[in-house]
């Protein structure tokens, strides 16, 4: 279950000041603004739970009674007929190579960099991360043809490398800002006495840097796992082959295979491929939310 | 800067982010600015055609400019929805006092989803035969004469590719907006009540000052993403009925992978780098002149 940091009956622990007024009987205003959050409740997750539930329904039940009923019984049919008939194991498979691979390469490079241009520094180093802005800004778009054209050229288009590459790429300036707002709060005197005591910059990075920087890890890597585990668009254009094809490319085949003809198992089919990144998600939430806030306001 | 750092251990940290921004982000861009001033599908020589393929967009193309205003479109709809939504929800999470933190992790969760999965979701959301979710919702509320395939009715294609991107990054720009508004000062906000400012001036005068530069922020992040907005319309209609809802993203995508004109693709790539580029030049812009 999802911990939240507010007891449950919310009767200690109220961050507001303490109220003057005596807190009035349900205002209009509160009522209307608790009915649009609930709302908007409904809208952003009943398509999950209707997704869900439709997985688990009868073949024929889900034919012939109203799509949007309840189910008259659960069933696992579905599922077990989606896995015999995709690749969806395999393409699970597939996406954590390439979404650890890209992470990997992410938080190195991210790393090294910030750890250059705020710890070490240097005479360009405004420009080194000006440039790195760019990045933010520039859509993914620019780099399909060249890089197709490239790839070709050097033989490594069809390979993980090909989408690891842009995906880290093009994830690599937040991390690298994320990284260097939080090295700018490692206090200077705790590198002096380093120093002092004979410490070099490698063994300084491996010894100070490197340790605290764990949380920033964690928040970099949760954020852009997101977004590399769903990428559609390199994935789409660099993977050509069966055996190598992610989560969001082997749903798509299935959908276009199944999707007119098996309802209830392409519904298990995106339940299956949902679930993993979604349990993830609503266990560590926090991480991830912290590093969106902080990469927004920032960036 | 350290004391005992050497030119050698600059150069080795900063080598590997260096490589792989300028192999996978950098050399791309320049080499996409060099290919659209050529004519080359692929196969036979480079033929250099200068602004050739930008004039042909811009003066000719009916197809590109159709896809340009969509793209607008599309970023009109996006921007309403999750800059606007966001906003609106957020100020109402302060609102409340319980349940803050699960309903933000709650509204997240399609910001989780493939896309593919959602082209799916709201392909059944908006079908007319079997009958989908908004039809449904609107035989039941008597609005039945409105019910229609939203999907390839011409006159709401658009609307119907653009809101699930809206859709789906709401609660993304809702938690940032909120992790601002919480870092108003509550001070500021209780002198304003107590001076007999109502609810929409303590919004309008404390809070929205105040939370300035995360909105830019967020403003900056939806334009650009929403300009380069590609899986959900690729996915749900290819760009149709026509061109219905061809975006810029979707035509650079087939000029280049299903008619192999990779000039002229290149071009249209460059065309949405500077799109990029000219909003958020404006949104400072217009901004600054506000505030001044």
């Amino acid at each position: 279950m999802h911990r939240s940091p507010l007891p449950a009956d919310g009767s200690r622990d109220r961050t507001a000041p303490p109220r003057r007024r005596r807190p009035s009987p349900l205002r209009i205003s509160t009522v209307v603004s608790r009915v649009l959050i609930a709302a908007v409740l409904v809208v952003q997750v009943y398509p999950f739970l209707w997704l869900l539930q439709t997985s688990l329904r009868d073949r024929q039940d889900f034919a012939s009674a109203n799509p949007f009923s309840l189910p008259a019984q659960l069933t696992f049919d579905n599922v077990v007929r989606a896995i015999e008939q995709g690749d969806l194991l395999r393409n699970i498979l597939n996406s954590l190579l390439i979404t650890g691979g890209a992470c990997l390469l992410l938080v190195v490079c991210g790393m090294a960099g910030a750890y250059a241009i705020a710890v070490l520094g240097f005479r360009f180093s405004g420009l080194a991360k000006g440039l790195f802005l760019l990045g933010i800004v520039v859509p993914v778009q620019v780099a399909l043809v060249p890089l197709f054209i490239d790839y070709s050229r050097l033989g490594i288009l069809d390979t993980r490398a090909a989408v690891i590459i842009p995906l880290a790429g093009f994830a690599l300036p937040m991390a690298l800002y994320l990284f260097l707002s939080f090295y700018s709060y490692i206090p200077r005197e705790l590198y002096e006495a380093a120093t002092l005591d004979g410490a070099g910059p490698y063994r300084i990075f491996a010894r100070i840097t490197l340790p605290m920087s764990w949380n920033t890890v964690v928040t970099v890597v949760m954020v852009n796992a997101i977004f590399i585990w769903n990428d559609f668009i390199f994935a789409n254009t660099f993977l050509l082959s069966e055996e190598l094809k992610t989560i969001p490319l082997g749903l798509q085949n299935y959908i276009g295979a199944m999707g007119n003809t098996d309802w209830t198992a392409t519904f298990a089919a995106v339940s299956i491929t949902v679930t993993p990144l979604l349990l993830v998600f609503l266990v560590l939430n926090r991480a991830m939310i912290y590093g969106l806030e902080s990469g927004a306001s920032k960036g | 800067m350290l004391p005992h750092r050497s030119r050698l251990s600059v150069a080795v940290f900063l080598a590997p982010p260096l490589l792989l921004f300028g192999g996978g982000v950098l050399l791309p861009i320049v080499q996409s600015l060099g290919l659209s001033f050529y004519e080359w599908d692929g196969i036979t020589g480079l033929d250099f055609v200068g602004l050739a393929n930008y004039r042909e967009l811009l003066l000719h193309d009916d197809v590109f400019r159709t896809a340009l205003v969509n793209q607008l479109g599309y970023l009109a709809i996006c921007l309403l929805l999750q800059v606007g939504g966001g906003l609106l929800v957020a100020t109402l999470l302060i609102s409340i006092t319980r349940g803050r933190e699960v309903l933000k992790v709650l509204y997240l969760m399609p910001a989780v989803i493939s896309t593919p999965a959602i082209a799916l979701l709201f392909q059944r959301v908006y079908s007319y035969e079997p009958v989908g979710l908004v039809n449904t919702l609107l035989n039941a509320v008597g609005l039945g004469a409105l019910a229609r395939p939203w999907l390839s009715d011409v006159s709401t294609v658009l609307a119907a590719v653009s809101a699930p991107e809206g859709w789906r990054f709401l609660g993304l720009y809702t938690v940032i907006l909120y992790a601002a508004l919480l870092a108003v000062p509550k001070e500021l906000e209780e002198a304003a009540s107590l001076d007999g400012a109502n609810p929409l001036q303590v919004f309008t005068r404390i809070r929205f000052p105040h939370i300035m530069p995360v909105f830019v922020t967020t403003l900056i992040m939806a334009t650009t993403y929403a300009l380069r907005g590609f899986d959900i319309p690729f996915l749900l209609t290819n760009g149709g009925p026509g061109q219905a809802s061809e975006l810029v993203t979707t035509y650079m995508y087939k000029t280049a992978f299903t008619s192999g004109h990779y000039g002229s693709a290149s071009a249209i790539s460059v065309i949405i780098v500077l799109e990029c580029l000219v909003a958020v030049g404006l949104i400072l812009l217009l901004l600054r002149r506000k505030a001044a």
